[in-house]
């Protein structure tokens, strides 16, 4: 995956943030999470962690809880242990057995207003 | 102009040879200057700034991490260069910097590779390394962007430059702190902690009760312990070895 411009920020299993987690590098959840969580980096959500947030990052990696809308630029990979509640929007997603979402899926290039296509991400953020 | 700070440890004899030796080695490399020599009753502070008002651009601090802790404390501008020599027992900041003991840190001083560190600041006490503290309960607060509070015991460390460990190294020259919140946990087969890492630039650790903080060392007394980065705060004399 991509790396950040920034350092790395790490969320330990035992923390709770609230609020709005801005970062300009990859974020590591493995704790808990209530706000927003934006990213130019990558975002990893260990198997332990809840996330009660709108998410954005480039790529992502979900092993955890999420219960808010999600955002990634690239690709989303879902693991079996993931739990999502909310609506995904990504380019390219990968869902392993067991992963529950529920919540609409937008990805891939979506159709514009004018007729032309839109990478699925740009076009949410424009809504 | 160079001045070069003995430490007030140095005038045991056991350092004579040594010294002679490094004086001989900063002639002939033509960096040799003027020796203060710090003492029980004799304000490093003052003393140093003298010096600097005298011209010199260079305070070399000769000894160990509390030699160089007591120059960086007063040199309390951006141009004059700071140097390190360690002589005897040392600490991290030695191989840190990349100085290596005795005569041949005057090679390496005179190589002069200079770099710009970020210092940090708690409650206006200046640090170059860390600041770890011991307490139950405390929050962490980034502004109005978020708080942050731990589920369990934790313990707290704030750094700006240290010796590569579990936690991975810190950069000196990002313009960044980081927090790191310890948690351990206990369990039958293997004990492990729990770490996290959050940079920033400014933030402030409240705690409920007071409890002492340790500054690079230096005791401070305190509730509520106020962060900021100083960026490029002091130049410092490296060498190729530096762990940055």
């Amino acid at each position: 995956m991509a790396k950040g411009t920034g350092p790395e920020t790490i969320i330990a299993f035992g923390v709770r943030l609230e609020g709005d987690l801005l970062a300009e590098g990859d974020i590591v959840i493995e704790g808990e999470v209530h706000g927003t969580v934006k990213t130019k980096g990558d975002l990893r959500i260990g198997d332990q962690a809840l996330v009660e947030a709108n998410i954005e990052a480039t790529n992502a990696v979900v092993s955890g809880e999420i219960r808010g809308n999600i955002t990634v630029h690239g690709k989303l990979e879902l693991f079996p242990s993931s739990k999502m509640t909310g609506d995904v929007v990504t380019e390219v997603l990968a869902i392993g057995p067991g992963a529950r979402v529920n919540g609409t899926i937008n990805m891939g290039g979506v159709e514009t207003a004018k007729g032309g296509k839109k990478r699925a991400a740009e076009a949410v953020n424009e809504s | 102009m160079y001045c070069y700070v003995y430490d007030e440890a140095l005038q045991d004899r056991r350092f004579e040879r040594e010294l002679a030796q490094i004086e001989t080695r900063l002639t002939d490399l033509g960096i040799a200057g003027k020796i203060a020599r710090l003492a029980l009753f004799r304000e490093p502070i003052a003393l140093i700034r003298d010096e600097i008002r005298n011209g010199v651009t260079t305070i070399v601090a000769v000894g160990n991490d509390t030699t160089l802790r007591r120059v960086i404390d007063a040199v309390d501008d951006k141009k004059t260069v700071v140097a390190f020599l360690p002589v005897g027992a040392q600490g991290d900041m030695a191989g840190l910097l990349g100085m290596p003991v005795g005569v041949a840190a005057c090679d390496v001083l005179s190589a002069r590779i200079v770099e710009e560190l970020d210092a940090g600041d708690v409650n206006g006490k200046r640090f170059l390394q860390s600041v770890r503290m011991e307490g139950a309960h405390f929050t962490v607060h980034h502004g109005k962007q978020y708080v942050i509070t731990p589920l369990r015991k934790a313990s707290v460390e704030v750094r700006n430059f240290a010796v590569p460990d579990d936690v991975g190294v810190q950069n000196p020259v990002d313009g960044l702190l980081s927090l790191i919140i310890r948690l351990p946990k206990f369990s039958l087969f293997k004990n492990k902690t729990d770490i996290g890492i959050i940079p920033f630039e400014t933030m402030t650790i409240a705690y409920e009760k007071s409890i002492t903080a340790s500054v690079d060392g230096d005791a401070l007394q305190g509730k509520d312990f106020v962060f900021r980065v100083i960026p490029k705060a002091l130049r410092l004399v490296t060498g190729k070895g530096r762990k940055f």
